[in-house]
């Protein structure tokens, strides 16, 4: 056996196992997207027809609005993400840059909370949105606007702190002698900060965008309408709902779903990676 | 450019924005305070004050980059966990859901019962000579015809109405009859009691239908007790949010309310073997499962970073497909392991020719978990150990291997070990993470299986979260108190596992 052989074999042969793993599922999906049949079965690794009755089905039946669920998810997600960041990187820039008394407790309460997990706190947020539905049913339980406060406040503790991450590793320097030259701690925040951090800012935004888009919990306690649902919910109920288990079309509709979030989250994977890792793996 | 910063223009904007969300709030707290629900309500007033005082004084500055932060963050996390450690010292659940008043207003509405005869009349609903709310009954059998109204009953005679062919009198002089749609539009009409006899009284049942009621139980406000006034039966509040039967505290009157219990929830937990064994039975699977994900999916991202830690050809072409895993919307791929784990229709009997169950089976559903949450999990741990590979000193394993080691006892002695203290605050991270982690449960195989004929909650592959969930939100009984009660002991849990670990790599140390 050559050298080159003992030494990269098991590599090759491992690094294959494992990409036949992930691809498995994946394949298993497309491959279902296009059989009109509607099974996840598997009846042969070669496609046998080219079908595009799913994804018709999604797009023109009366009963899967589709496109609402979409709208919905995409609008929802939006708002929490660009609203969360603009809210938390005020926040995070005061917990990064300004001295004030109560900033250790301030921080020590968000790292504590920011662990506390939300679905823990579920039957309190139903239970207060529910009472919030009584008086204002437009931003109350069942609403999407209401969703959206429970995200956005919800986001708050994880976004700051993680903003905080970022803020931290932006150079003070330049701040500090904006500061030197007279400028108000605002006039630095919108003209020296806010120029600076756009790039991090954007990145966390989109991870806010993944996150809410993946988000399938509270969504489902929360729309019950049909029309109003997310994606995540929307296509759950599909294949453990009303439907009788409609495979095709939630392959063809995951398929669908999954496409812009794969996109984004390749096209940041640096800044995914280093910001899980970030704090510990110094230097 | 500063000047967009500063001056009347800006001053202008922030006036603007402010008296928006203050008047927003303003109406909200107004209808929050008349609806009673004044803890919102003082919320926002709380709201209002904070944010014109920040923006309009100059009390403090870091408070003006705050304000809007702080108070989404009281509002949606502070509140709910201050909540829900309050819910957990309540009898908060189906059947105690609501306030006391509500409950008294409730047992009183529902503590009546009907004559002997259970008797019925055809009857119009409309209002009388002096426009009250009244109705025309038609007692056909006694060809008795009379108005009543809450506080009076008139007869008339029957040569006065005009009478239909079913022998139901519609018209009477003084009475205004309404239509069946005002009569259903319109929910006061079937509230009233109008009067009868006897201490009886006589409600709509439905269009033209009514019946004859009477009170059976009556609240006493000084001795806080329910009679049944009828059979003098005596119901004392006994605490815990009911009024039971005076010597039989297990008949009580529904609904009751929520009450506080203090501890009895935790005790609970602890003392009644009903709610201790499948406690500790899920505790145990969800120490089992969180540990046995962090070591497979650890290894195998290890093992993976260890096997494409050189420059080798196609290193790229297998990062980007193994990335693939992570960078799906992990919901959707859940699902789709579910599918696949069907046992008629999915891949994975195809594959290994075999019928399995998948998730009948206590065993093979913990084994389908396991493997899904692998498939998950791997690539995060495949992309940190490639990164801290790179970051451990090349000097040092050189060094190693002039020293005679061989490629494993480098890897034994050297790489791991340093692998391990590099990353052991994310290993306990990805602990906690999974210790938590609902949308595997409950999406795959939604903590089953459970026998739930025998009334059993707790599922073989339910984790303290998805338990938690079953608890507040599952179908039958919906346990608030106790699911909270769960729930901040899984707090504290989590949160000490978090703390070690953040002790562990030294964050707490730049506070600041």
């Amino acid at each position: 056996m050559s050298k080159w052989l003992r030494e990269n074999l098991w590599r090759h042969a491992f690094a294959t196992f494992m990409c036949i793993f992930s691809l498995f599922p994946l394949y298993l999906v497309v491959l279902s997207s296009f059989k009109s049949s509607g099974s996840l079965q598997l009846d042969s690794f070669v496609p046998k027809e080219l079908s595009w009755d799913n994804y018709k089905m999604l797009f023109s039946s009366p009963k899967i609005p589709f496109l609402s669920w979409v709208k919905n998810s995409l609008i929802i997600s939006s708002v929490v993400a660009i609203s969360s960041v603009v809210v938390g990187a005020a926040s995070a820039f005061a917990f990064s840059r300004l001295k004030f008394k109560g900033k250790k407790f301030g921080i020590q309460l968000l790292l504590l909370v920011q662990m506390f997990p939300a679905v823990l706190a579920l039957s309190a947020v139903y239970v207060i949105m529910e009472r919030v539905y009584s008086f204002a049913p437009s931003i109350g339980l069942g609403s999407q606007a209401g969703l959206i406060l429970v995200y956005l406040g919800g986001s708050m503790g994880v976004n700051i702190w993680l903003l905080k991450g970022f803020v931290d590793s932006i150079p003070a320097e330049l701040d500090e002698a904006a500061k030197i030259d007279g400028a108000s701690p605002v006039q630095t925040y919108w003209l020296i900060f806010i120029p600076l951090a756009t790039p991090v800012l954007a990145v966390v935004c989109l991870l806010s965008f993944i996150g809410t888009f993946n988000e399938f919990i509270v969504a489902r306690l929360f729309l019950v309408e049909m029309q109003g649902r997310t994606v995540a919910v929307g296509l759950q109920q599909f294949i453990g709902g009303q439907y009788a288990s409609n495979w095709g079309a939630f392959a063809a509709g995951s398929i669908l779903a999954s496409i812009p979030i794969v996109i984004i989250f390749l096209s940041l994977q640096k800044y995914i990676v280093n910001g899980l890792t970030a704090g510990s793996v110094k230097g | 450019m500063s000047s967009i910063f500063r001056g009347k223009f800006a001053t202008a904007i922030k006036i603007a924005i402010l008296a928006i969300t203050t008047a927003i709030l303003s109406l909200l707290a107004q209808s929050a305070f008349a609806s009673g629900e004044s803890a919102i309500g003082a919320f926002l007033v709380f709201a209002i004050v904070a944010l014109n005082f920040t923006y309009f004084t100059k009390f403090s500055i870091p408070l003006k980059f705050f304000v809007p932060g702080i108070l989404f963050f009281i509002a949606f996390v502070i509140a709910p966990i201050v909540f829900t450690v309050i819910m957990s010292v309540f009898n908060y659940q189906t059947g105690n859901y609501i306030s006391k008043p509500a409950s008294i207003e409730q047992v009183l509405i529902l503590g009546v019962e009907s004559d002997a005869n259970q008797t019925t009349f055809d009857l119009v609903a409309g209002k009388d000579s002096n426009g009250d709310y009244a109705v025309l009954v038609s007692d056909i059998a006694n060809q008795r015809f009379f108005i009543s109204t809450q506080d009076k009953i008139t007869d008339v005679d029957a040569s006065k109405l005009i009478i239909n062919e079913y022998g139901v009198a519609t018209t009477a002089p003084g009475f205004t009859a309404i239509s069946d749609n005002e009569l259903a539009a319109n929910d006061a009409y079937s509230k009233i009691r109008y009067k009868y006899q006897d201490g009886y009284y006589v409600k709509i049942e439905g269009q033209g239908v009514g019946a004859v009621f009477r009170q059976k139980i009556a609240y006493d406000a000084k001795t806080d007790t329910m009679k049944n006034i009828i059979t003098g039966e005596t119901y004392i509040n006994n605490g815990k949010g009911n009024f039971a039967l005076e010597g039989s505290p297990e008949t009580v009157l529904t609904p009751g309310w929520r009450a506080p219990i203090w501890f009895e929830n935790y005790t609970k937990l602890v003392t009644d073997t009903r709610f201790r064994t499948p406690l500790i039975k899920v505790f145990i699977w969800t120490v089992v499962f969180s540990a046995l994900t962090v070591l497979s999916t650890f290894s195998f991202g290890l093992l993976l970073a260890l096997a494409l830690n050189r420059k080798m050809r196609g290193r790229r072409i297998y990062r980007s497909i193994l990335i693939l895993p992570y960078a799906m919307p992990s919901i959707m791929s859940i699902l789709i392991w579910g599918g696949m784990f069907d046992s008629e229709f999915g891949a994975i009997n195809n594959i290994l020719h075999t019928h399995i169950a998948w998730f009948s089976s206590a065993t093979f559903a913990r084994a389908a978990v396991l493997l899904v949450n692998l498939w998950l999990g791997f690539p995060y741990f495949y992309l940190i150990c490639s990164g801290s590979l790179q970051a451990i000193p090349s000097e040092l394993l050189e060094a190693a291997a002039i020293d005679g080691a061989n490629p494993r006892q480098i890897f034994r002695r050297i790489t791991l070990p340093l692998l391990l203290q590099i990353l052991s605050p994310l290993l306990i991270a990805s602990f906690a993470y999974n210790f938590n982690n609902f949308n595997l449960i409950y999406l795959l195989t939604g903590g089953g299986p459970r026998n739930s004929l025998d009334g059993e909650v707790a599922g073989a592959t339910d984790i303290l979260i998805s338990y938690t969930y079953q608890i507040a939100f599952g179908r039958g009984m919906n346990d608030f108190g106790l699911a909270s009660a769960i729930s901040v002991i899984i707090f504290l849990l989590v949160a000490s596992i978090s703390f070690y670990g953040l002790k562990k790599s030294k964050v707490m140390e730049t506070f600041g």
